[in-house]
């Protein structure tokens, strides 16, 4: 093929659907699902929606956060479990919780500059199926006597072994460079914005009412698929409100003002989704409608290491970095999606783009963001209800925004979602 | 007159500290005029690739601004276990160390190292020494080293107080890292540090010495807090001190709060409720 002389323009990105398996609580109904058999099952399910069985599509681009090493190549056998044609290529990231949505914003870029026509963004977790590591000392006895060319050498290295040496080394929530868990930084940020847990609880309550809804009137229909006998998401609580919500012990931050409670905070959970994205052309070729085009995006990550801003303040970064590119202002919004890896992390992130100080001191600009129209922020719920498989939210929000522009007649909505290492990936769609 | 004493290979620092139990230390108020020396050291790379883990340095060529101590350090030790020398080895504990890295070294480059001692003055609790260490390339200081050890006998308290300066309250962000230290954390330091001091050891070995636990080396909490500032802190021109204040008792965990200025940060290490104040390190460029 002759290369082109000239840059190909920009071309418009639409978003033609999704799927994702309800999200289960870890240790529950996929307890001994690997990440490859819930991936699998929606794409394929993405496949079936769609008619793509026998289609080589550009790429499918997908990860998982807690991964175990057999799965170095996650995304590409999937792709050769599903009704894919074989030949599509496929290929992992990882983002923490960012990785879904970053998965959808290589494959939109790709299709904007014409790489490639169609392609499947995508990202499962598994917290029960989690890799388990052997001890530091172990595996570095078990290399020096795989090292080791004589038998007598291996067997002087493994004479290093000690009892210790056989506990495993279990995954851990934490920060490397902290020692905090997720949860412990928020703690600090969210007493440092002063987040209350009154606050908290109701957009918890909310949630949960909200994803309630949304199942009842059929909104997710056509976006889950059921699995291992499941049809919601395990997590929802339709009857959740601030007084139940009230009555738990926090567990994240310090003494009286400690505001945290596994009811506001996300849990651990398993699932996976998936997006399936394309150009224009192709779309009308398959005749599938757009529900939405995926416009533009942006990450950002900040410093938190030594306390100087917390963990998950990156998207509130970000988004003035896409606002200003878009030229938008925060209020040009029909939907606002608000990743909700806690309640705090939400009440944080809106607090900050109000506070005339932190958006002139810390985002540069000359006066604050302002607020958000609260009745349109995450209308159909979001992670508190419905959980956070950590790299499948980015899919589960990027679909059900598309359908619920689409749905809207029109609109514009923004995605945020913060994740670990003080990072933060968002981006805007618009029907 | 100086005595030059030029030794070929790193002192036994496991016999020193197995004889240093049997000494007691002159009573005299003077430092021999001694200056040990050992020159073409070259790293050795797995032993420094095991220090950086072990510290959380990343491995990239150049040396930690704390990895010249360790070959400084063996020669420390040869100083104060000599004969007439006026401090018993066995319980100095090390209160203050002072590193001025005048440009990175090159985890290739061939070392001379001296080391003498110098200033024995009194302390509120003893008496002071400082070890000044001297690390060229080549004829050209690259890096310079004086750490601060106190024996623990009359008190002085009259004597000088060299006091860190205050880190201040609690910032309103409140993070900063919290290392969890296990009861193993001295053996492991001990192990790429060559620094088995009992003390650091196991509890066993450090009670007699006067620890209800084993306490983490200072140089280990020291190379973690730098480590952890990272690329904060220029690679030339670093002066960075500590003072240690309260030994940490293993296991235990430890928070580091820090508070950057324009070429300057300031450090604690405190316990984990801020309850007791470990080290305090500065940093000036």
């Amino acid at each position: 093929m002759a290369p082109h002389s000239t840059p190909r323009t920009s071309r418009r990105v639409a978003v033609l659907g999704g799927n994702r398996i309800p999200f289960a609580r870890s240790n529950g109904k996929y307890a001994k699902a690997s990440n490859q058999d819930m991936l699998t099952a929606t794409v394929d399910g993405l496949v079936a929606r769609y008619g793509l069985a026998g289609e080589r599509l550009g790429e499918v681009v997908a990860g998982a956060v807690l991964k175990h090493s057999r799965d170095f190549n996650l995304t590409r056998e999937t792709v050769l479990g599903t009704r894919l044609d074989p030949r599509t290529p496929a290929y992992d990231i990882q983002q923490a919780c960012g990785t879904g949505l970053e998965a959808a914003i290589l494959v939109a870029n790709k299709i904007a500059v014409g790489q490639v026509d169609a392609g499947i963004a995508g990202g499962v977790d598994s917290a029960s199926d989690a890799p388990i590591a052997v001890s530091e000392g172990l595996r570095q006895t078990l290399l020096a006597a795989n090292r080791a060319r004589s038998a007598v050498d291996r067997a002087k290295a493994l004479a290093g072994l000690r009892p210790g040496h056989l506990l495993p080394a279990i995954p851990e929530n934490v920060e490397p460079r902290t020692g905090l868990s997720m949860g412990e930084h928020m703690a600090l940020t969210a007493a440092q914005w002063g987040i209350t847990r009154e606050a908290q609880d109701e957009l918890a309550a909310a949630s949960h009412q909200k994803l309630a809804a949304a199942y009842d009137r059929g909104f997710f229909d056509d976006l889950v698929t059921p699995y291992l006998g499941v049809s919601r998401d395990t997590n929802l609580r339709p009857d959740s409100s601030v007084e139940k919500l009230s009555t738990l012990k926090p567990v994240f931050g310090k003494g009286d003002g400690a505001t945290m409670t596994a009811g506001n905070s996300t849990p651990l959970t398993d699932g996976a989704s998936a997006v399936l994205l394309a150009s224009e052309d192709w779309a009308a070729e398959h005749r599938l409608t757009p529900l939405a085009w995926f416009v533009d995006a942006e990450t950002a990550a900040v410093d938190y290491v030594h306390g100087e801003e917390g963990l998950l303040m990156a998207p509130a970064y970000a988004v003035p970095r896409l606002l200003a590119r878009n030229g938008l202002s925060l209020q040009d919004f029909d939907f606002y999606e608000i990743h909700e890896a806690f309640a705090a992390t939400v009440l944080t992130t809106l607090k900050a783009w109000e506070d005339p100080d932190f958006c002139k001191a810390r985002l540069g600009l000359d006066g604050p963001l302002g607020s958000i129209d609260r009745s349109k922020l995450n209308v159909n719920g979001s992670s508190l209800a419905a959980g956070h498989p950590f790299a499948a939210t980015g899919g589960r929000i990027v679909a059900s925004l598309a359908k619920q522009l689409n749905e809207a007649g029109g609109g514009r909505g923004l995605i945020s979602i913060c994740a670990a290492g003080g990072q933060g990936v968002v981006a805007i769609l618009e029907a | 007159m100086t005595k030059e004493i030029t030794l070929e290979s790193a002192p036994d620092l496991r016999r020193i500290y197995a004889t240093a139990a049997l000494r007691r230390g002159s009573s005299s108020d003077t430092l021999p005029d001694v200056r040990v020396s050992r020159a073409g050291i070259r790293v050795d790379l797995d032993q420094l690739v095991a220090y950086s883990h072990v510290c959380r340095f990343p491995v990239d060529g150049i040396l930690p601004a704390t990895y010249p101590h360790l070959v400084a350090f063996p020669l420390q030790m040869s100083v104060m276990s000599g004969d007439r020398f006026p401090l018993p080895l066995m319980g100095a504990v090390h209160v203050e160390n002072r590193i001025e890295v005048r440009r990175p070294i090159g985890t290739d480059e061939v070392l001379d190292v001296s080391v003498w001692a110098q200033d024995l003055r009194p302390h509120r609790r003893g008496r002071q020494v400082d070890l000044l260490s001297e690390v060229s390339v080549r004829g050209e200081v690259v890096w310079t080293g004086v750490s601060t050890y106190l024996s623990r006998s009359r008190e002085h308290p009259e004597a000088p107080v060299s006091e860190p300066p205050s880190v201040g309250p609690l910032g309103s962000g409140g993070g900063g890292p919290v290392w969890r230290l296990g009861e193993g954390t001295g053996r492991a330091y001990a192990a790429v540090s060559g620094d088995w001091n009992p003390i650091h050891v196991h509890a066993l070995t450090a009670r007699p010495l006067g620890f209800p636990s084993a306490i983490a080396h200072g140089m280990y909490t020291y190379a973690r807090t730098l480590s952890s500032l990272g690329p904060r802190l220029p690679g030339a021109g670093l002066t960075s001190r500590v003072w240690f204040r309260k030994p940490v008792r293993l296991p235990s965990t430890v928070r580091l709060r820090s508070v950057f200025e324009v070429g300057r940060t300031l450090s604690a290490l405190e316990g984990a409720r801020g309850e007791v104040e470990h080290a305090v390190v500065e940093n000036t460029w």
